[in-house]
């Protein structure tokens, strides 16, 4: 039984509702932002296993930009993160409340 | 254009098993480089075991907190610049691919388009420098 | 195979066609260069190039659509050059320059690195400029996340305040979240376009002539409501706004001014450009793509009258001054919403082009009018913001009349006076939406702006004739933010009286996306 394209498209799919999931119920920020990566991971199978099943390369393009983007992604939310740890000393989104929800 | 290099390479060079000869080649020695002084260590070396030499190595005074202690920030720092000015280079890889086009018509223009890149990745990693992001103080 | 290869020796380039892009690209990395060689004196640099290089910029933009007769698309269609385009170069353009006015005075009172911030600015505009400049998902998203990022860091901007940080935060993951769903979004499109013999795409103009060749058609609906799900957090359409108060009040006055002009735009420019070039309207309404329009802009209405009735009502019982505004640019988002649905409705290529002019010109005319009510605001916060809740205007209008009779007009026109611009961009839309038969939505908004006009009045008339308890200290008026109210209270008035000018020239050509490939 050789894969289907349908096997990577649900795996994503799982892994992308997985992220969503987390990042709705999570309540540490770096755990939500871990959940961001994973949709993002999960969208970069999704174009993967795409472009791999229509031999066509710009899906594979589109990953290295997410990649990159994502890269840059983590850097701006771990800067972020680290100022608020700073003037805090948590990172729990409940404590994050001087601004009402 | 991924497609369009392998299948130039195999033409040359024979079949798709041979092609990638050279990448196994490196990888064998790229796994046996620091497996191999492991081994070669484990057999070479003296047995001989105490209290002091089991403990935390601390710049040769005695370790005064646990290992599992808050980190300073700097090393985020350092992480973050890191992942940055690594994740970039990724730009490369497909770069490298189209490189030389079918007839080098293309080549002087990537070549600069690329250094134009690289430029602005050195304008930041100097902004960084300049800034006080690289100090460890 | 071939095809690709082809490709790869073709790289269709041609750097005209981005000259406005490059400009502020260039200018953002010479800023930088200065911010980390220049000696304190030499600060203001800065800010004069990054001023400078937004009128080269504008200047550029409007010379391409004036005086470049060459190709209309480059790099293989991922850059178009269209009215939809050059319109919302020039909303950014402005709205860019007015930030870095009011931002002078705010830079210097809080010691904040002004290069930085400069930088900033000018890679967020860059990446405004791609969304709206770009005719493939890839540069959408590109753009988009330029823009994002710059934006972050922006909302956290006054780095020792917890407020400041939150809002940042709350940015970074809500934003971060809906970019995931619009890449999504992006990831199942371009997996629906593929066809028995060619690959997907991911190309707006291509995507369109593949509708109704989908194998997949479900994957494509799914990629579309992804898509808008992504668009409306950027943009805070209603079931997605929920984000936009915590994070305009916590931002920094002049960032929340840029946020709520400037990125709100580009959200329209790149949703506007892909669902009304991407999914256009079918001539048979039973095939995919009629299918796929009817959903999409049968979701968009109701957003629309959402959204707008969200803003308005909510922000009645706002008592802090930006809350009240971040909901009003709910409000705002809604009505755009209205010429946007026209746009999507239009038959023919001329009422949609100027229904999308008249987009372009409302998001003008929010854009100026909004960058003057927060020049104001960001005055009175001073320092830390602090005076930001509605009692801290009671009775200051004969106090600082300067100050409080141009707040009055912006708010004024906010609300949608006659011979105010925010009057005449309410009649352009509402009237491209009545002409494409969307009575009932005109009709919601229209009873909206008579909601709104009790939240706007009521912070003029806490001005002029409420009893002042605490000591009032005016506000020094620099330079930097009197030009910025110069210019916007011209623009108040001159889009306001004569709006034929601008209108003729965001919709002298129409646009031509449809017509690539």
């Amino acid at each position: 039984m050789t894969p289907q394209l349908s096997w990577y498209l649900a795996l994503s799919a799982m892994l992308f509702t997985i992220g969503v999931v987390g990042v709705l119920i999570k309540r540490n920020v770096i755990s939500m932002f871990m959940c961001i990566e994973l949709m993002l991971n999960a969208v970069n199978l999704t174009f993967v296993a795409f472009s791999s099943f229509f031999h066509d390369v710009s899906g594979q393009l589109f990953v290295f930009i997410v990649m990159t983007v994502a890269a840059a992604e983590a850097a701006v939310g771990l800067g972020i993160i680290i100022t608020i740890f700073r003037n805090r000393e948590s990172l729990d989104v409940d404590d994050a409340s001087v601004l009402k929800l | 254009m991924l497609l369009q290099a392998t299948t130039t390479t195999a033409h040359n060079i024979g079949g798709p098993g041979t092609a990638y000869l050279p990448v196994m080649v490196f990888f064998v020695f790229a796994v046996a480089f620091p497996v191999m002084p492991l081994i070669l260590g484990r057999f070479l070396r003296p047995w001989k075991y105490g209290k002091d030499k089991m403990r935390p190595y601390e710049c040769g005074i005695d370790p005064e907190t646990g290992a599992h202690d808050r980190f300073t920030v700097r090393y985020y720092i350092v992480a973050m610049l890191f992942l940055i000015f690594d994740v970039e280079t990724i730009f490369l890889l497909p770069w490298a691919i189209i490189f030389m086009g079918k007839d080098f018509s293309f080549t002087l223009f990537a070549l600069i388009e690329m250094l134009i890149f690289i430029g602005i990745l050195v304008v930041g990693y100097y902004y960084a420098w300049r800034k006080g992001a690289l100090e460890w103080a | 195979m071939s095809l690709i290869a082809l490709q790869a020796t073709n790289p269709d380039i041609n750097l005209t066609l981005i000259a406005p892009e490059l400009i502020i690209g260039i200018a953002g990395v010479l800023v930088m260069m200065i911010d980390a060689f220049a000696r304190r004196g030499q600060r203001w640099l800065t800010g004069g190039l990054s001023i400078v290089a937004l009128i080269a910029a504008g200047g550029a933009s409007i010379w391409l659509g004036a005086g470049w007769r060459g190709a209309r698309s480059a790099f293989n269609g991922m850059i178009v050059l269209d009215d939809l385009r050059l319109s919302f170069t020039l909303i950014f353009v402005v709205v860019s320059i007015l930030t870095i006015l009011i931002a002078a005075a705010w830079i210097d009172i809080e010691k904040l690195p002004a290069g930085e911030f400069h930088a900033l600015l000018l890679f967020a505009t860059c990446g405004m400029m791609l969304m709206a400049s770009a005719g493939d998902l890839v540069i959408v998203f590109l753009g988009l996340e330029i823009l994002s990022i710059a934006t972050y860091v922006m909302a956290g901007f006054r780095r020792t305040d917890v407020r400041s940080n939150e809002s940042s935060l709350k940015y970074f993951i809500l934003g971060s979240f809906a970019s995931a769903f619009l890449l999504y979004g992006i990831a199942l499109i371009y997996g629906a376009t593929a066809t028995a013999t060619l690959p997907g795409t991911t190309n707006i103009a291509t995507i369109a002539g593949r509708l109704n060749h989908s194998l997949y058609p479900p994957l494509l609906l799914a990629g579309a409501a992804m898509l808008l799900v992504g668009f409306g957090f950027k943009i805070a359409t209603a079931p997605f706004h929920v984000w936009t108060p915590d994070v305009y009040e916590g931002a920094p006055t002049p960032v929340t001014a840029f946020m709520a002009a400037g990125p709100k735009a580009a959200g329209f420019a790149s949703f506007m450009r892909v669902f009304v070039f991407g999914f256009p309207i079918a001539t048979a309404a039973a095939s995919t793509a009629g299918y796929t329009h009817k959903s999409w802009l049968g979701t968009l209405a109701i957003m629309a009258a959402l959204t707008m009735s969200v803003g308005n009502i909510v922000a009645i019982v706002q008592n802090n001054v930006k809350r009240m505004l971040a909901y009003s640019s709910i409000a705002h988002a809604g009505y755009a919403l209205v010429g946007f649905v026209a746009a999507g409705a239009a038959t023919d290529a001329e009422q949609r082009s100027a229904a999308l002019t008249s987009v372009a010109f409302y998001l003008l005319t929010y854009a100026v009018m909004n960058m003057g009510a927060f020049a104001i605001v960001t005055l009175i916060a001073r320092g830390n913001d602090r005076r930001t809740a509605v009692e801290d205007y009671n009775g200051i209008g004969f106090l600082s009349p300067v100050l409080a009779f141009s707040l009055s007009l912006f708010l004024l026109s906010l609300l949608g006076m006659p011979l105010t611009a925010g009057f005449m961009g309410k009649v352009m839309v509402f009237t491209t939406a009545v002409r494409q038969g969307y009575l009932w939505l005109v009709v919601i908004g229209v009873l909206n702006t008579a909601v709104s006009a009790y939240y706007y009045l009521r912070l003029i008339i806490v001005m002029f004739f409420r009893e002042r308890n605490t000591p009032w200290d005016a506000p020094r008026l620099p330079v930097s933010v009197a030009l910025a109210l110069v210019i916007t209270i011209a623009g108040v008035f001159y889009l306001g009286l004569f709006p034929g000018r601008v209108l003729n020239a965001f919709g002298a050509h129409p646009s031509i996306s449809l017509s690539i490939r």
